[in-house]
């Protein structure tokens, strides 16, 4: 096994493995899509077999020749050199077309399969990021990233390793054969007698080389899984003066895999023998029996030469066909995984106003109503009002998260929300930007259901920072336009200016067009906090939410990104959740959640005044408890 | 140190088993090559009309004889050499991984986990292709033409005719060497434009709800389709060589027939050959295809692995930088009081130091506070106290002995640590706990979980202490992390214990149950708290505020409070805007 693959089968086996939906694959159908994206290379696929029809022809015509050259030039005592120069000339061209069409074959087949899987891959992409949050939520980033990465990878394979050998191969037997009977029949049903035992043992074999192979690769990945967590966590290890114990350990893991691979070379070699002497019986049969028909004169040795050759090359196909096997049976998983991935639709849509224009005899009331409001709506003009009108929502039936929740929130008004985990604060955030669908209720924006706003407008007008600001990678200008050319430079700069993170990018090395790697590695999480709020100016939300980071940032650090708070607020509608109350002290209006609903609210004064859950929380961050 | 030589100290063992696995290639090749032989010698029996039914029988056992007596001798050649590759693994992994338990904190920081890992398995794996495929494909090879070439003399086949159909199969190693290297090069492009696009699905569907927000999912479609067209472009690039190549090799074996046909023949028509000798010329023709292809491989197999044995012997000629002394002692520091005098470090020699001047004192049994931002030095403090690092002569004690002159594994048993990270290891809840000392009752491990303040979270899960972390296991959230791994340090009841900013992601709440519960239970025991909090230290003996690593200010809380500086801006911002935090609320 190559290791750089190992230790990916062992980065994906942590990833999605256990979350991968364990379906029985519907072969029939997943094969007929593929058959879908392959039509279109009818004569592309036609081309290729043709191709490798001439290409396999000179190897298995040499035997052939030889015969002729053996049996008419030079057993027959004729001294006909011209003949033998013939048949020369005639081999030499086969091979030279061989070599052509060899080499044609390969590309073809290549390019076909690259557009086909370089297609379904952009196709299955595009379809992913269309999904509704919900779907995100139950798929593990870690199989989205298998299905599009790896399952297309076993396509490819299915295509460039796979569709070859079939083709070479599956041909080159078939003309084995078909040469072997026009050569001798009954000689050639001898020797078929073979093919039921070949494919017996070789499949045999194939399922017994998969259980060990599967067992090493188990072991290796368990092996390099915890050397890589020791290196990670070697100080500890040493703080704690355990190498000893550790060693003890890796070497009971090294062990085993050792043991799995002994295992593994005594099948193969084993499997390997049993084929050749498989090979060299069917020669001594074939001498054997060949022998006394051209003792008989029922056989020429022309014939019996070729014979040979040709039995010799009848097991090279079968096993590399074999070989196969298992590239065919992923490539089938794959292909059914990515099938099931494209037949779920997203639960979140835009509703489809153009079919409503057609039929507008049809529309009653309401539709008019929405049609106006709608008519009314354009980014520019949102003034930034928002209405929960009793919301409830859940994400699994009978678990509700929101309840009954009514909220109304002014253009520009400053509102913090706080409460303890599961108490429904991110929800109803999600709600907003309409990752989720409410129960019941409706939720509006300047006095739209936001089920009524196309989602890309939506999108537009409230900006979302998360608690974790998110990069991608790529220069930090690209970073805060989100790649978006449209959006000049000077526009960058000057939001990153206006939030004060300007500084700190001209302090690195190459300024904007600093590459960020591994999701922002290299700057600190204020610092990411920062880029993530020049994103909002630069896109001009009308509706701001902010989900404070709770994480380990520096006091100075804070301070910055207060300021930066401040300013991003201003002339927007602005909610924060807030993990420290020193954040939202200053907010307008605060609201308290508990179990899905508002237990209180008001400002910072009356809220403590109140004396309830907001004085609770605020007694415990100041460490004003009795004890 | 002399450098290490880790193959040639594995062939001085293995020696032997290389000399098996040769003689058994010889022999089995040696068998071989009888085959077009008895073949030839059978045409001419044929031809000459000498032939019977029962030497036909004799001719096909012996073609069986030679065919079994070949694939078993290789076979068991081929097993020793790769049983011997695969010990060679085993070995050097063992080898390296006890090498990594002895490097410290420098070497980690200049190679990180993916480099390290990357030596452990390709290079490994790369040094064992050469030594053991490579060895074995090139005894074969070798061994299979001398044998047939001898053979072919042997037969009187003219010399000038066997020239003349092989040279062109020598040509065979030749483009491989040359092409092979090509082949490689395009088809790491094709890894890495794979790896491209996976990580671009992968930041994509991590920042999904980011894409989703800014509605820009179409720049992002376009983004993710050109590393799909990247990998098609270097897809078909490889192919266009590759296939080149796989259509080449089978050709020069064509020309080689060719040869063989057109000049074989003619000498056979004007009878300077047999019949016989012709047919088992074109055999072995066919015959040395396959093993010349492979020499070609191997070549290039072992180009590629002599780096890899470099680097893999320049790793382990690497010396630990944290090394006890020869005349290093065991000392109990129960009493031991830490004394830091006029400490200063550098990571690098002639860089900025890290620590300027740093005078402390810690008495045995007091607790010890030290606050400051990210980058004042606190942590480089802390891995000189455990000796991850090393400090300068003298400058650190625990009771009157230089912490270099004590054994690590004194040091190290009697200190108990609590890193930052809340690093847990891929095991139960209970080893990772137990971590000092897996032999530790539950009971132990149930106390320390309690003190720690997770005890009634691990007791919600399905398997308790017994439940396996991480892997296809269970993830803990940030705050059961740390206080898991502070249960970890709890555990070992040390005389000295250093907590590393161990509780920055719990709570306000639990933080001051910890934090209290460390109270109880390190009284009267020495215990060093690093935090960025307030919160964490103010109950501390004595504070210590680093800044640009220089002690900027010591004193205890309430003094510190009383002063202006540092301590008193970071109380207020950590606890702005209220009027209410006295800072006297502490019990």
């Amino acid at each position: 096994m190559r290791p750089a693959q190992a230790i990916h089968n062992w980065q994906s086996d942590q990833k999605g493995g256990p979350k991968l939906p364990e379906q029985k694959p519907e072969y029939v159908s997943a094969f007929r899509t593929l058959f879908g994206y392959a039509k279109p290379h009818l004569w592309g696929f036609i081309a290729v077999i043709c191709c490798t029809l001439i290409a396999i022809l000179s190897d298995l015509l040499q035997p052939f020749l030889m015969k002729i050259a053996i049996d008419d030039n030079l057993m027959s005592g004729k001294n006909d050199y011209k003949g033998l120069l013939t048949i020369c000339a005639v081999y030499l061209g086969l091979s030279l077309s061989s070599l052509l069409f060899t080499y044609l074959q390969g590309n073809i087949l290549q390019s076909i399969g690259q557009s086909i899987v370089s297609r379904i891959r952009k196709q299955l992409f595009g379809h992913i990021l269309k999904q509704s949050m919900r779907y995100f939520d139950r798929m593990s980033s870690g199989s989205l990233i298998i299905h599009v990465s790896s399952d297309t990878e076993a396509l490819n394979q299915f295509f460039s390793q796979v569709l070859l050998s079939l083709f070479r191969d599956g041909l080159t037997l078939v003309f084995i054969i078909v040469m072997m009977f026009h050569l001798d029949t009954k000689l050639a049903l001898y020797c078929l007698i073979l093919l039921p035992i070949i494919w017996a043992i070789a499949i045999a074999f194939r399922s017994f080389i998969r259980t060990t192979y599967q067992l090493a690769r188990t072991r290796l990945s368990r092996m390099v899984a915890f050397v890589a967590e020791n290196l990670s966590g070697m100080n500890l290890v040493q703080v704690f003066h355990q190498q000893k114990e550790q060693e003890k350990q890796f070497n009971e893991r090294n062990s085993q895999y050792f043991q799995a691979n002994l295992r593994e070379i005594r099948t193969n070699v084993v499997f390997g023998r049993t084929f050749d002497i498989l090979s060299n019986l069917s020669i001594a049969l074939v001498t054997w029996i060949g022998g006394n028909a051209v003792l008989g004169h029922q056989l020429e040795f022309g014939v019996l030469y070729a014979f040979i050759t040709y039995i010799r090359q009848f097991f090279q196909p079968i096993n590399t066909i074999t070989q196969q096997w298992n590239t065919l049976q992923s490539a089938t998983v794959a292909i059914s995984r990515i099938w099931s991935v494209f037949a779920n639709k997203p639960d979140v849509t835009d509703r489809e106003l153009a079919h409503v224009d057609l039929r507008k005899e049809e529309q009653d009331e309401d539709e008019n109503e929405r049609q106006a409001s709608l008519s009314n709506f354009s980014l520019e003009q949102v003034k930034g009002r928002i209405d929960f009108n009793r919301i409830s929502f859940s994400y699994e039936e009978g678990i509700p998260i929101i309840r009954d929740l009514d909220l109304h929130i002014n253009s520009g008004e400053l509102i913090g929300v706080v409460g303890t985990t599961g108490a429904g604060k991110s929800s109803l955030i999600s709600l907003l930007c309409r990752f989720y669908d409410v129960k019941e209720g409706s939720i509006l924006i300047d006095e739209t259901d936001v089920r009524d706003i196309p989602q890309a407008t939506l999108h537009r007008l409230v900006g979302l920072v998360q608690q974790e600001p998110y990069l991608y990678s790529g220069s930090i200008i690209d970073n805060i336009r989100m790649f978006d050319q449209s959006i000049s430079r000077e526009e960058v700069i000057k939001a990153c200016k206006f939030v004060g993170a300007d500084t700190i990018i001209n302090k690195l090395k190459e300024g904007y067009d600093t590459r960020l790697s591994e999701r922002g590695s290299g700057l600190s999480a204020g610092e990411r906090q920062l880029i993530s709020f020049a994103r909002i100016i630069v896109f001009k939300p009308k509706v701001l939410i902010l989900d404070e980071a709770s994480a380990n940032l520096d006091s100075h650090t804070e301070q910055l990104i207060q300021h930066a708070l401040q300013i991003v607020s201003q002339n927007r509608t602005t909610i924060v959740i807030a993990h420290r109350l020193s954040t939202i002290m200053q907010a307008d209006r605060i609201i308290v959640m508990s179990h899905g609903e508002i237990v209180e609210q008001g400002n910072h004064q009356e809220l403590l005044e109140h004396d309830g859950h907001y004085k609770e929380l605020y007694d415990h961050s100041q460490g004003n408890v009795a004890v | 140190m002399k450098p290490k030589r880790i193959l040639a100290d594995f062939f001085r063992k293995t020696w032997p088993l290389y000399l098996f696995s040769l003689i058994f290639h010889f022999v089995s090749n040696l068998i071989n090559v009888f085959f077009p032989k008895v073949l030839g010698q059978f045409t001419d029996k044929l031809q000459g009309n000498g032939l019977t039914s029962n030497l036909i029988v004799d001719y096909s056992l012996m073609l069986l004889l030679i065919g079994i007596g070949h694939v078993l001798f290789n076979g068991i050649a081929l097993y020793l050499v790769m049983y011997v590759g695969r010990k060679f693994e085993y070995l050097v992994r063992q080898g390296l991984f006890k090498h990594f338990t002895e490097m410290g904190e420098r070497f980690y920081s200049k190679n990180g986990v993916g480099k390290l890992l990357s030596y452990f398995m390709n290079d490994v794996t790369a040094v064992r292709e050469s030594i053991s495929m490579g060895f074995n494909a090139t005894a074969n090879a070798t061994m299979l033409l001398i044998a047939s070439i001898v053979m072919m003399i042997l037969s009187d086949i003219p010399y000038y005719l066997i020239v003349a159909s092989v040279l062109p199969l020598l040509l065979i190693p030749i483009i491989v060497v040359y092409l092979g290297p090509i082949i490689r090069r395009r088809s790491m492009a094709v890894q890495e434009a794979l790896g491209t696009m996976t990580e671009t699905a992968e930041e994509q569907f991590g920042g999904i709800r980011v894409t989703k927000k800014f509605a820009v999912e179409s720049i992002m479609n376009e983004r993710f389709g050109k590393t799909v067209d990247q990998i098609k472009h270097y897809q078909l690039r490889l192919v266009r060589v590759s296939s080149f190549f796989q259509a080449l090799i089978p050709f020069l074996g064509a020309i080689a027939l060719v040869v063989a046909l057109a000049f074989g023949g003619y000498l056979t028509i004007t009878k300077q050959i047999s019949l016989g000798n012709f047919v088992a010329l074109t055999l072995y023709i066919r015959m040395l295809m396959n093993p010349l292809q492979q020499i070609g491989n191997v070549i290039n197999t072992i180009q590629r692995s002599r780096a890899s044995l470099e680097r893999l012997n320049g790793l382990l000629s690497q010396q630990p930088d944290i090394a006890e002394l020869e005349n290093a002692k065991e000392m109990d520091l129960t009493e031991a009081s830490i004394a830091i005098q006029g400490l200063t470090f550098a990571y690098e020699q002639g860089s900025n130091p890290v620590l300027k001047d740093i005078d402390l004192n810690v008495k045995a049994g007091t607790t010890l506070g030290i606050i400051g931002r990210t980058g004042s030095g606190k942590s480089t403090l802390m891995k000189l106290l455990l000796r991850m690092l090393d400090p300068p002569p003298g400058a650190i004690r625990y009771g009157q002995t230089d912490v270099r002159e004590l054994t690590l594994s004194s040091l190290r048993s009697q200190l108990a640590y609590v890193p930052q990270d809340g690093f847990l290891f891929s095991t139960t809840i209970k080893e990772n706990i137990a971590f000092s000392n897996r032999d530790l009752p539950l009971e132990a491990v149930e106390t320390a979980a309690r003190h720690a303040q997770i005890y009634d979270n691990i007791a919600d899960l399905p398997n308790r202490f017994d439940t396996r972390l991480g892997e296809r296991g269970l993830t803990l959230s940030g705050g059961q992390r740390q206080r898991t791994s502070l249960a970890r340090g709890m555990i070992k009841d040390a005389e000295i214990m250093i907590l590393d900013d161990s509780v920055s992601a719990v709570d306000a709440v639990t933080e001051k149950d910890i934090i209290e519960a460390i109270q109880r239970q390190r009284h009267g025991k020495t215990t060093i708290i690093i935090a960025h909090r307030i919160s964490a230290i103010k109950h501390a003996d004595e504070i210590v505020v680093l800044d640009g690593g220089v002690i900027v200010q010591r004193g205890t809380h309430a003094e510190l409070l009383a002063q202006q500086g540092l301590y008193a801006t970071l109380h207020a911002i950590q606890e702005e805007g209220s009027q209410h935090a006295t800072g006297t609320s502490y019990s």
